[in-house]
Formats: C-alpha cells, structure tokens, sequence
C-alpha cells in the first residue's frame, strides 16, 4: 500500500503544482495525501496534529485531529480530541468535525460535540484551498476568543458518548 | 524483553540496547509548543521507549509526557512502528505538568478561570501573600508562570498595580537594591537577556539606577509625573491619525511586562521606562540601553513619538524606524509625514542610531521575551488592547483608540512576519525606507494636491486647480504603488488590501478581454501599477502562445 500511496502521492503532486499555476481542481485524494504527509511531518506550530484514524483507510476519509488546548485560556493543559470526515466532495465542500473529547465552546453541541458548520467563520466560508490543518488551527484560535476562553470546562477527560 | 536478553545475550531482543545492531536509527523530531528536538531511537521501539529518551532530553517525568501522532495520541504500550512512524516525521509532545502545560509560562487554569484578575486569584498565586513575595525572589520553577500571570493581571487591572504598590511589604523590598538585583539575576530569562547584553549587568549592578527605579516603581505618583511629560512631548503628535502615537505607546506597554518580567513582575518597569525616557540623568543611559534587547515590533511610527524628548537612546527610540513596514496604517504614514514627524530630531538620531548599530535591533528581535511576547500579544490581540487602552495617553483621544484597535490585529500580524522582522535589523533597508519617507515628505511639498489622495479615509482636501478627476487616475495608481511598496516592506501582509482585491476591477476587464491567466494578470496589474493598457502590453508581450 505504501508504495501506491507514494506513486498516486507522486502523481498528485506533479497534478497540484500544474493546478496551482491553471486553475484546475485538484483531485480529492491528491488533497489528502498530501494533507496527511503534511500531518505525519508536523507542519505548523505543534498545536494541532491529524492523521487518519485508519491507516489502512484507502478512501482517505475518516481522520483523526488533535488539538492542545491554547495557554491562559480555559482549555489549557488539555489534549482535544476530534474526529474529521472529508466527503466524497471534499475539498469542495467542508468536512465535518466532532470532538471527541467533551468541550464546552460555541458552535460546538453539548450533547454530542458537532461541530455546527454555520457558526465556525472557516467552515461557513469554505474555500477548497482550506485543509484539516487550517480547521483544526482555526478551532484553536476560536478557544482563545473573549467568547470561549473563559467558559467553564467539563472535567478532564471525558468523551462524548457517541 | 528483559528476559530475553538476559538468557540470550548473543540475540538482540532488547532494541535499546541494540539498536546499533538489531534495527535502524530513525530521526524522529519531538515538537512542544515551545520548543523542538530531534531524538534518535530505534524503529522498533515501543512508546515507553521512546518516552524515556525524551525525558531525558526535555528533563521531564516520563509520566507527564504526552505524545501525540497523526491526531492520536501515543499509548505506552503501542510501538512506534504500529503508528507510522517513521525518519524524520514529527511527534507532537505536550508536557503535563501538575498544573501546566509544556509550554511554561501559562498559567494556572484555576487562577485563569477566577472572577477576572480579582485579588482573589492573586492570593492564590501568592501574589498577595507575603511568604509568596519572598520564595518569588528564588528563582523557583514556577517564577516564569507567576510573573507571566502577575503581567497579564496586572495589564487587565491597574488597580492592583496600584495596591501592589501600596503594599508595605513591596515597598520595603524594592527599596533594598540588593534584593531586586538578586531577584532580578535569578531569573532565567534574565540571564539570558544578560548574556546577550552586557548592559543589563551593568544596570543592575549600578545601585544609583536601582535605587531610581525603585523609586519610580514605589512612587506612582512620580511615575504620574513622568508620563505626563512625556504626553507633552508627544501632545503635537497627537494631531496626526494617531498612527505613530498609538503604536509607540502601544510598544512601551508591551515593554511593560516585558520589563516586568525582568524586574520581578511588580509592574514597577513600565512606567520607571516611560520616566527613564524623560528624567533620568545619568541612569537614563543605561536603562535605554537596557531596553534594546526587548522588542519592538512596531517599529518606526513608535519610535518617532517618543523621540521627540531628543533621547536618541530612548527605549521606543529603538524600535526601528521602519515606517512602511507597517504595513496597514499606509495613509498614516504618508499624512504623518505631512505632518513632519520624521523631521523630528529624535527620530533621525533613532534612524541613525539603528542605522549603526545593527546589532541593536537583532538583540532585540531575537531576546526569547520578544517571541514570547509576540505571540501571546498575537494569540491575544485583547491583552495588546487592552494595555493600550490603559494608556493614559489614548484615554484622551478616542479618534486613537479605534484606529489602534482597528490595526491592532495587522500589527499582529506584520510583526510575526519574519520578513518585516528581518527588514527592521538590516540598517540598509531602514535607510532606504528613510530615503522612500523622505521622498513622500519632498513630494508632499512639491506636490501637495498629490498626497490627500494618498492618504486612504481621509477626505481629500480640495485642491483647487488640479482637477481631482483627471489626476484621480494617476492618483489611484500611485496609491497602489504605495501601498504595494509598503505591503512589500511589510512582507505582503495578506491583511491590507492585496493587489488581488485591488485591482479587482482591473482583472475582471482583462479577463473580459480573453487573458484567462489570472495569476499572470495579476503579477502584470501589479508591476504596472493597475494600469490596465500597460498590463495588456505586458502580458502580450511575456505571453508564450
């Protein structure tokens, strides 16, 4: 399987960058190869991390996020967990994201935390240049709002039940 | 494992042992907020393993580690090769301590979560608490959380900055010199920032300018009266949009919990810095100098106001004179220019100053303070706005509240940029954005109709004998070339208008025309300044079919 994923991840980058410069779209897989490449290698600030929940998932949809809770805020000191699905459209269309890990924050459900789409800036105004990255980093940003930080927290460590 | 190898010598079961020999080496770099390591270990090894080494690299209990891979977290009993790990990938590592995470410096949530920073949560953190003012002194682990929490609190909460200076017991420490000195060496932070700058050490072992210091720190009253100075100095500035003002101000109170930090939070720094800028005789120098190494990340239109004291050395005075690296307020640049502020001595002897001394801003930017500040201020934008609005200098002048609060989340921005950074320590760059500003201040004299329209959200005066409409057109061009200049220095700052939005219009034409490459569109509107005609010629020229 590696070796697939390394081939169709080679292709897709040659795709990509010809894309960037027409125009086109970039096929979903291409997107998402590259996104969990970029996951296994730690771009960004370590403060969010993802990869797929299966590794074994050819269809590359169900993800695994994780987002370290920002300091001086009321999240801190806690690992969030969330789960990401990136659709048949994706990147087209935005993905859906639920924590897994109980959170009390706007836009997100008490009871079952999804992830409400229309309440989060970057998943309303969906662009296909968005990633998992910059929905994880954006959902971190959202905890330090005068809104979230300070709301109080369920105790550590629990999950939704679903 | 341990069995095996203890019956089978010869085989190679336990890896750590054995890694050499029984599998290979992979690179794996251990990430934490804060920091980065590339830890060797063998591929086959298991999470605890793996756990062992970095505790021993990051000096942390193997039990507060926390790895996470991919968005899942690491198990001890897992193996790195079960999650994919492989040479040269990434593990994100958080440090649970009892309290606080990996990155240091935060605060207790407890502490954070309190009624706002009311004295209750200072008790708790021993703020208020007398035996706590003591232990601070100590250099403990937990001094950097305590003064970074005692900085944010009393940023929100000039009252307690206030009570803390009415505390007997404060008062009685800060007037033994030798006690803030120790206080003062025995912070990490400190010694680092003595390291870099030997002026430090010099401040501190200078009792004259402790005793000063302190003196200001204990008398609020005093410090009242230095700010109050210094407001006078910089009253003729406040005519201009309040570009400059507000940023200088700004940047002092960011030096305050930086400053605070090196003096043991207490706050006493902000205001003994804003006085040493006006007052202080001999220990002014050395207290200036001491500011280098903390940041300023706004740069120039800082520095012009306070230099108005003529104290080259003064703190803003070396925030960089790089006024066009900030990249949003381009109409305040051009209209405090009209205004003459660059004229001013101070800030000349500033642009020299940096000019020369490029190490200066290079301590500055790279001081371990400065990230840190610029992040939180970044991850904050309501610290950075509050403290400005604690100014008392903008409590007058609500016009520069907005416009302050307006920017604030450019000025974020513009300063994590690692290029406008870069721009700001290299003397030749600030001389030559010196050189552009000189250059706008001639043509503004020359050419006076010119730059109310270079001034975007400022009603264009009405020039009497040039007509707007016909000069319009070359007007918008050059506003463009401005701000693209300035948006360069600033490193493109996506947040101001970029030549995408701008020359919106323009590529909507020509790809009415039948150019359907947007990005050679663009690249073409902007080298020829939204010129729509000259963009064509350029694009037919370059194009390849």
């Amino acid at each position: 399987m590696t070796r697939d994923v390394t081939l169709s991840y080679a292709f897709g980058f040659v795709q990509k960058k010809m894309a960037a410069s027409s125009g086109v779209k970039v096929p979903r897989n291409f997107r998402l190869l590259e996104e969990l490449e970029e996951g296994q290698k730690g771009v960004g600030d370590g403060t969010v991390s993802w990869g797929l929940e299966d590794d074994e998932d050819m269809t590359l949809t169900r993800w695994t996020g994780m987002i370290i809770g920002p300091a001086r805020t009321n999240y801190e000191n806690r690992i969030y967990s969330l789960k990401v699905e990136c659709g048949p459209k994706y990147p087209e269309v935005p993905p859906t994201v639920r924590f897994v890990t109980k959170i009390s924050m706007n836009g997100i459900n008490n009871s079952n935390g999804m992830v409400d789409a229309r309440s989060i800036p970057i998943l309303a105004k969906w662009q296909n240049s968005y990633s998992i990255k910059v929905v994880l980093q954006e959902l971190r940003r959202l905890m330090m709002s005068k809104e979230n930080m300070k709301l109080p927290q369920p105790p550590e460590g629990q999950t939704y039940s679903n | 494992m341990a069995e095996n190898s203890g019956t089978d010598p010869a085989v190679e079961t336990n890896t750590e042992e054995n890694a050499a020999a029984s599998a290979t080496i992979i690179k794996v770099t251990v990430k934490t907020p804060k920091d980065k390591e590339e830890i060797a270990i063998a591929e086959d090894s298991s999470v605890s393993q793996f756990k062992e080494e970095i505790s021993k690299r990051f000096k942390a209990n193997q039990d507060q580690l926390v790895l996470i891979f991919a968005g899942k977290i690491l198990k001890d009993g897992d193996t790195l090769g079960q999650h994919g790990i492989k040479d040269g990938l990434t593990v994100h590592l958080v440090i649970k301590t009892a309290q606080k995470t990996s990155g240091g410096g935060s605060s207790q949530t407890s502490a954070s979560s309190g009624p706002g920073p009311s004295q209750g949560n200072t008790d708790g953190t021993g703020f208020g608490d007398l035996s706590g003012l003591a232990n601070l002194g100590m250099g403990s682990a937990n001094f950097m959380e305590l003064q970074q929490q005692m900085q944010r609190q009393l940023m929100s909460n000039p009252e307690m900055l206030s009570q803390i200076m009415e505390n007997p017991l404060v008062q009685s420490m800060m007037s033994n010199p030798d006690l803030m000195r120790q206080m003062i060496v025995a912070n990490p932070q400190m010694q680092q920032l003595m390291e870099r700058n030997p002026e430090i050490s010099h401040m501190l072992n200078n009792p004259e300018l402790m005793r000063q210091t302190m003196e200001l720190a204990r008398n609020p009253a005093m410090m009242q009266e230095m700010m109050r100075n210094q407001d006078r100095a910089l009253s003729n500035l406040e005519s201009i949009p309040g570009g400059y003002n507000a940023l200088r101000r700004m940047y002092t109170d960011i030096q305050e919990p930086m400053f605070s930090a090196a003096r043991e939070q207490f706050g006493n720094n902000p205001f003994s810095a804003l006085g040493g800028n006006a007052d202080n005789s001999g220990a002014q120098p050395s207290r200036t100098e001491n500011r280098e190494p903390l940041p300023n990340p706004w740069g120039p239109p800082d520095t012009a106001a306070t230099t108005t004291s003529g104290t080259a050395t003064t703190t803003s005075s070396t925030t960089s004179s790089t006024t066009p690296s900030v990249s949003n307020p381009l109409g305040i640049s051009s209209s405090s220019l009209g205004n003459g502020m660059f004229n001013s001595p101070g800030m000349q002897s500033l642009m020299q100053q940096i000019s020369e001394n490029p190490q200066l801003m290079q301590n500055m930017l790279s001081a371990p303070y400065m990230r840190t500040m610029m992040q939180s201020l970044a991850q904050n934008p309501d610290i950075a706005s509050q403290v400005l609005m604690n100014n008392p200098l903008f409590a007058g002048n609500p016009q520069l509240q907005e416009q302050m609060r307006q920017q604030l989340p450019v000025f974020m921005q513009q300063m994590q940029n690692p290029e406008s950074l870069s721009v700001m320590t290299n003397p030749r760059a600030m001389r030559a954005l010196m050189q552009i500003q000189e250059g706008l201040q001639t043509l503004q004299t020359e050419a006076p109709g010119l730059m109310p329209s270079l001034i975007p959200g400022q009603a264009p005066t009405p020039t009497p004998a040039p007509t707007p409409t016909p000069a319009a057109g070359t007007n918008t061009a050059q506003q463009q070339l401005m701000q693209q200049m300035l948006q360069m220095f600033a490193g493109g700052n996506a947040s101001t208008p970029t030549p995408e939005v701008r020359f919106q219009q323009q590529l909507e034409q020509l790809s009415a025309m039948g150019f359907i490459n947007r990005e050679a569109n663009l690249q073409a509107l902007i080298a020829t300044g939204g010129d729509i005609n000259a963009a064509i010629e350029r694009l037919l020229g370059s194009q390849p079919s």
